[in-house]
C-alpha cells in the first residue's frame, strides 16, 4: 500500500476571534480510504473540513499544514486548492438556487487533467449516478428537495475532477431510508477509486460504511481508529447519543 | 412642439440611457456593488474621447477604445483598492469609497482638461438627417445601434457563456463559487474593468449630443440609479426597457413641461415607484 | 477612568477650546477658520450618528445643511426675524423634510437608501439653482449680521461670531454624547450590529432610522444656520458634493465613534485647505483620497493606528496579574 497520505494536515488551528474552535496535531486520509468525522452539535466538524480548504463563511484564522498528494496547500487561496483536486461540499446552501441543475454542473473551471489518481466526471457519468438530477436537470436549485440538493453537490464536486472530496453532513435533514442511500452511494464511490472525508452525525449509520472513524470534541480529537474496533468504543456510545440530545 | 419629433428624441434618449447605465446594472446584478463615482467615469469617458479627437488629432474610431481603456484602468484600480471591502461585503464603506473616486477623478479632471466646458464633435454629430420634418443626427442612429447590440451580447454572454455563468455564480453566492474554483476576486476586478469600458463607451457616444463639462456627471447616476431600480436591480433587460421608458418620458417632459426639471421629475417618478412597491423591485442575481 | 474624573477633563478642555483662537494669534484669518471648523464640524456631527452609530449612508446631509441655511436666509431677509426665531424655523423645517425623506426611504434598505439619498441632494440642487423663491441661481443676498439686541450682542466679523460658533459646537457635540448614551442611541448600535438581533428583542429598526434621522437632522441643519450668518449671503453651492464628501471624511478619518473625532477630521480638513492648500482641483483629489485610503486601509481610522501606542503604555501602568480586556 502506498504510505503516503492523500490528504494530509498537521497542527491545523482554527480560531474565531480569540476562541480556539479548532487544534488538530495531524489527521490523514490515505488512497481509496472513506474516514468519518463524528462529534457532537459544535464539536468542530465543520471547521475542519472547511479548515482543510482554508474556506468559511465566517471569517476564522487558520493555520497549520495542509498536503495533498505531498503538494503544501497551505498557501493556496481555497479556490487552488479545488484546482487542485480538493473539493468540499459544505453544510448549509451548497447549490446555486439562481441556476438550474443544468448549469450547476456545468465546468465552472478547467480543472487541470494532469493530477495523479484524479477522476475526471463528465456530464452523463454524474448522471448516470443520480439519475434523479437527470430528471430534474432543468429545474432551478431552488426548487430541489434537501436529498436533491446533496445529490447536486456531490456531483457538482465530481465534476470537478477530485482528488480527496470532503463532505459535511449529506445526510442532514433526510428521511432515514434516504440517509442510507446517500451514504451507501458515498462508499460507492470511495470503492471506485475515490478519497473522502465525511463528517457525519449519525454514527450508527456512518460507522457502517467508512473505513476508520475520528471522534472529535471541543475541537480535539479524542478518539481514531478503524470502524470496527471503534465500534465498541463507549466513548462513541457518548458521542452518539450526545447527537440526539441536541 | 412635434409629437411624432419627441417620440424619436425619446428613443434616442432612452437608448442613450441604457447605454449609460449598463456598466452599473452589470456591477449590481454580478457583484452587489454601486458606484457613486459612474458619473464622474462617464465625464472622464467624454473627456479622454474629446481630448483624443480634438487635441490629438485620433480618429473618433480610434478615441473611443482608448476611451474605454482608460475606463477600464479606472475602474481596475478602483475595484483593486476597494476588493478587501468587497471581499467583505461591506457595502456601507464602499459607496462611500466610489463616492471619493468621484470626487478624486471631478478633481483630477478639472486639472488635466481644464473647467471649460467643451464640445465633442465627431464625424456623426454633425451630419443632420431630415426626414419629412422629423430630424436627428447620424450620432443618434449610432448611439440606437450600438445600444442593441450592447445589450444583446451582453444578455447572451451573461445567459449563455462561461463567462457569464461564472459571473452569476458569484453574485449568488461568493463563497459557493470559490468552491466551484472560481477566482472571486477575479471576478470583481473583471465586473468593475468592464463597468469602466461601458460607460466610457457611453460617454464616447451620448456625450457629443451636449457640451461637456468636467463638473457634470451627477445627472448620469441619478438616470443611471432610475434606470436600474426600475428594471428589477441587476436585470440586464429589465435596464434596457427602464432606459427606453425614461428616455421616452424625459423628452416628452422636457418639451411639454420643463427641461430643467426632468430628472427631477424622473427621479419623483422613481420615489412614487418606491413608496408604494418597495419590496417589488426584486434583486435578480447574476443580471438576467 | 472615572466619570467624575471625566467630566471635569471635558469642562477643562471645553474652556482651553474656546480660546484656541486667541492662542493661535488671534488673527482675522484664524477666527475665520476656527468658526469655519466649529460649523462644519457640526454638520459632520450630524451625519455621525446616521453613520457610525445607525451604519448608514445617508447622503443628503447636504441637503439638511441647506434647508438650515435658506430657511435662515428666507427668515432673516424676507421676514426680519432674529436669529432665535430664525434658528427654531431652521429646526422646524429640517424636522418636516426629515421626516418626508425618512417616510420615503423607511422601507428601503442599503444602497437603496444610499441611493434615494444621494438623488434627493441631487435633485435638490437642481431646484436650488432653478428656483426663483430660493433666488436661482444668484442665491439669496443681504442675510443682516448675527444680532440678539435683547443681550445686546453683535456678531460683525468672524471673532465676534466665535463664541456662538463655539457654544453651537459644545453643544452638538453634547447631544451626540448624550445620544449615544441614550436608549435610542443603543437601539441605533444594536440595529446596526445585529439587525435580527435587534428585532427580537422588540426594536423597531424602521422606527429606530427614522427616530435618528430626526435627531441627526436638525444638528446638520443648525451648522447651516450658523453658516447664513457667516457668509451673508447662501446659493446652491451649498448643496455641492465638497459638503458631503468633508462630513464623509471627518467622520471617518479619525476613526469611527470617537465623539471628538469628527472636529478633529474637520480641522485637519480646514487646516490643509486654507493655510496648506495646493489650489483647489489638487484640494480636491487629497480631500477624496484621505477618504478613500481611510476607509480602504485604515478601518479604524488614523486614531486606530495610533492607538496600539497608547496602548503600550496603559500596558506597562497595569499591574502585573491583572487581565486587560481585548479591545474588540
Ligand atoms: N462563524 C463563526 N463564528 C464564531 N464561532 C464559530 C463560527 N462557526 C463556528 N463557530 C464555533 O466553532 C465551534 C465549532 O463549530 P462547527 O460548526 O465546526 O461545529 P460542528 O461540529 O460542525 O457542529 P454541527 O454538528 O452543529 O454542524 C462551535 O463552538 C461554534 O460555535
Ligand atoms: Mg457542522
Amino acid at each position: 500500500m502506498n504510505t503516503r497520505p492523500v490528504l494530509e494536515a498537521t497542527n491545523l488551528r482554527v480560531a474565531y476571534g480569540g476562541n480556539i474552535a479548532l487544534d488538530v496535531p495531524r489527521i490523514a486520509v490515505r488512497e481509496r480510504e472513506l474516514v468519518g468525522v463524528v462529534g457532537a452539535n459544535g464539536a468542530g466538524k465543520s471547521t475542519l473540513v472547511n479548515g482543510l480548504l482554508g474556506w468559511s463563511r465566517g471569517s476564522p484564522k487558520v493555520s497549520g499544514k495542509v498536503m495533498l498528494d505531498g503538494k503544501d496547500m497551505s498557501r493556496l487561496p481555497p479556490h487552488e486548492r479545488v484546482k487542485a483536486g480538493l473539493l468540499l461540499i459544505p453544510e448549509g446552501k451548497l447549490v446555486f438556487t439562481q441556476m438550474s441543475v443544468e448549469e450547476n454542473l456545468a465546468a465552472s473551471v478547467n480543472a487541470p487533467h494532469d493530477g495523479q489518481g484524479r477522476r475526471h466526471y463528465s456530464i452523463d457519468d454524474v448522471y448516470t449516478l443520480f439519475p434523479r438530477l437527470y430528471e430534474r436537470r432543468h429545474h432551478l436549485g431552488s426548487q430541489l428537495s434537501g436529498g436533491e440538493r446533496q445529490m447536486l453537490g456531490i456531483a457538482r464536486a465530481l465534476r470537478l475532477g477530485p482528488r480527496a472530496l470532503l463532505l459535511d453532513e449529506p445526510s442532514i435533514g433526510l428521511a432515514p431510508r434516504l440517509v442510507s442511500t446517500v451514504l451507501e452511494t458515498v462508499r460507492s464511490l470511495v470503492d471506485s477509486g475515490l478519497t473522502v472525508l465525511l463528517v457525519e452525525q449519525n454514527v450508527r449509520a456512518a460507522i457502517e460504511v467508512v473505513d476508520r472513524l475520528v471522534l472529535l470534541e471541543r475541537g480535539r480529537i479524542i478518539a481514531e481508529g478503524p470502524a470496527s474496533e471503534m465500534r465498541d468504543d463507549p466513548r462513541i456510545a457518548e458521542a452518539y447519543l450526545g447527537a440526539h440530545v441536541a | 412642439m412635434n409629437f411624432t419629433q419627441q417620440l424619436v428624441n425619446g428613443i434616442v434618449l432612452g437608448h442613450a440611457y441604457a447605454l449609460i447605465a449598463i456598466g452599473w446594472t452589470v456591477l449590481l446584478g454580478v457583484a452587489r456593488l454601486v458606484n457613486f463615482g459612474h458619473g464622474q467615469m462617464y465625464m472622464l469617458g467624454a473627456f479622454v474621447t474629446w481630448y483624443g479627437v480634438s487635441r490629438l488629432g485620433l480618429p473618433y474610431f480610434v478615441a473611443i477604445p482608448v476611451a474605454m481603456l482608460v475606463g477600464v484602468a479606472v475602474g481596475y484600480v478602483m475595484q483593486r483598492v476597494m476588493l478587501q471591502l468587497t471581499l467583505k461585503q461591506d457595502l456601507v464603506s464602499i459607496m462611500i469609497v466610489t463616492l471619493g473616486f468621484g470626487y478624486v477623478l471631478h478633481g483630477a479632471a478639472a486639472l488635466f482638461f481644464g473647467s471649460t466646458g467643451q464640445i465633442l464633435e465627431t464625424p456623426f454629430s454633425t451630419k443632420d438627417i431630415y426626414w419629412g420634418d422629423l430630424w436627428f443626427t447620424y450620432q443618434d442612429i449610432a448611439i440606437v445601434i450600438v445600444a442593441i447590440l450592447f445589450f444583446a451580447v451582453l444578455k447572451y454572454v451573461i445567459d449563455r457563456t462561461r463567462i457569464g455563468r461564472l459571473a452569476r455564480m458569484v453574485a449568488e453566492d461568493p463563497q459557493l463559487a470559490q468552491l466551484a474554483g472560481v477566482n472571486v476576486r477575479r471576478v470583481y476586478l473583471g465586473v468593475f474593468a468592464f463597468e469602466g469600458a461601458a460607460v466610457a463607451l457611453a460617454a464616447a457616444l451620448v456625450a457629443p449630443r451636449t457640451p461637456i463639462l468636467t463638473s457634470m456627471g451627477f445627472d448620469e447616476v441619478i438616470i443611471t440609479f432610475v434606470v436600474v431600480v426600475l428594471g428589477g436591480i441587476g436585470s440586464v433587460t429589465g435596464s434596457y426597457v427602464a432606459g427606453l421608458a425614461l428616455g421616452l418620458f424625459t423628452a416628452f417632459f422636457g418639451a411639454f413641461v420643463s427641461p430643467a426639471y426632468a430628472t427631477a421629475a424622473a427621479f419623483a417618478v422613481l420615489i412614487a415607484v418606491l413608496v408604494v412597491r418597495p419590496g417589488g423591485l426584486a434583486v435578480s442575481p447574476g443580471g438576467r | 477612568m472615572n466619570s467624575g474624573i471625566k467630566t471635569v477633563l471635558f469642562a477643562a478642555l471645553a474652556v482651553i477650546g474656546f480660546f484656541v483662537p486667541t492662542l493661535l494669534g488671534g488673527s482675522g484669518a484664524v477666527y475665520a477658520a476656527c468658526v469655519l471648523i466649529a460649523i462644519f464640524a457640526v454638520m459632520s456631527y450630524g451625519l455621525d450618528i446616521v453613520v457610525s452609530d445607525l451604519g448608514e449612508v445617508s447622503l443628503a446631509h447636504t441637503v439638511f445643511f441647506a434647508v438650515g441655511a435658506y430657511t435662515t436666509a428666507l427668515l432673516s431677509v424676507s421676514a426680519g426675524l432674529g436669529p432665535v426665531l430664525s434658528l427654531a424655523g431652521a429646526i422646524l423645517m429640517v424636522l418636516l423634510v426629515a421626516a418626508a425623506l425618512g417616510f420615503v426611504t423607511l422601507q428601503l434598505r442599503e444602497f437603496v437608501f444610499s441611493l434615494v439619498t444621494y438623488a434627493v441632494a441631487v435633485v435638490a440642487a437642481t431646484i436650488a439653482q432653478n428656483w426663483d423663491f430660493l433666488g436661482g441661481s444668484d442665491g439669496l443676498r443681504g442675510i443682516p449680521a448675527f444680532e440678539l439686541s435683547w443681550l445686546g450682542f453683535k456678531a460683525r466679523n468672524d471673532q465676534e461670531l466665535w463664541p456662538v460658533a463655539y457654544l453651537l459646537l459644545l453643544v452638538a457635540i453634547y447631544l451626540v454624547s448624550a445620544f449615544r448614551r441614550s436608549k435610542l442611541g443603543q437601539a441605533a448600535m444594536m440595529v446596526h450590529l445585529n439587525q435580527r438581533l435587534a428585532v427580537t428583542s422588540g426594536v423597531d429598526p424602521q422606527r429606530i432610522r427614522l427616530q435618528v434621522f430626526l435627531v441627526s437632522a436638525p444638528i446638520t441643519a443648525s451648522a447651516g444656520w450658523l453658516y447664513a450668518y457667516q457668509r451673508a449671503y447662501i446659493s446652491a453651492d451649498v448643496l455641492e458634493t465638497y459638503f458631503l464628501i468633508l462630513m464623509l471624511t471627518a467622520v471617518v478619518v479619525m476613526g469611527r465613534r470617537l465623539l471628538l473625532g469628527p472636529l478633529l477630521g474637520v480641522a485637519l480638513i480646514q487646516i490643509q485647505e486654507k493655510f496648506f492648500s495646493f489650489g483647489g482641483y489638487v484640494d480636491k483629489i487629497i480631500l477624496g483620497s484621505v477618504l478613500i485610503l481611510t476607509l480602504a486601509f485604515l478601518p479604524n481610522g488614523l486614531f486606530g493606528v495610533v492607538a496600539p501606542l497608547r496602548n503600550l503604555f496603559i500596558r506597562r501602568a497595569t499591574p502585573v496579574g491583572k487581565t486587560i480586556p481585548e479591545r474588540s
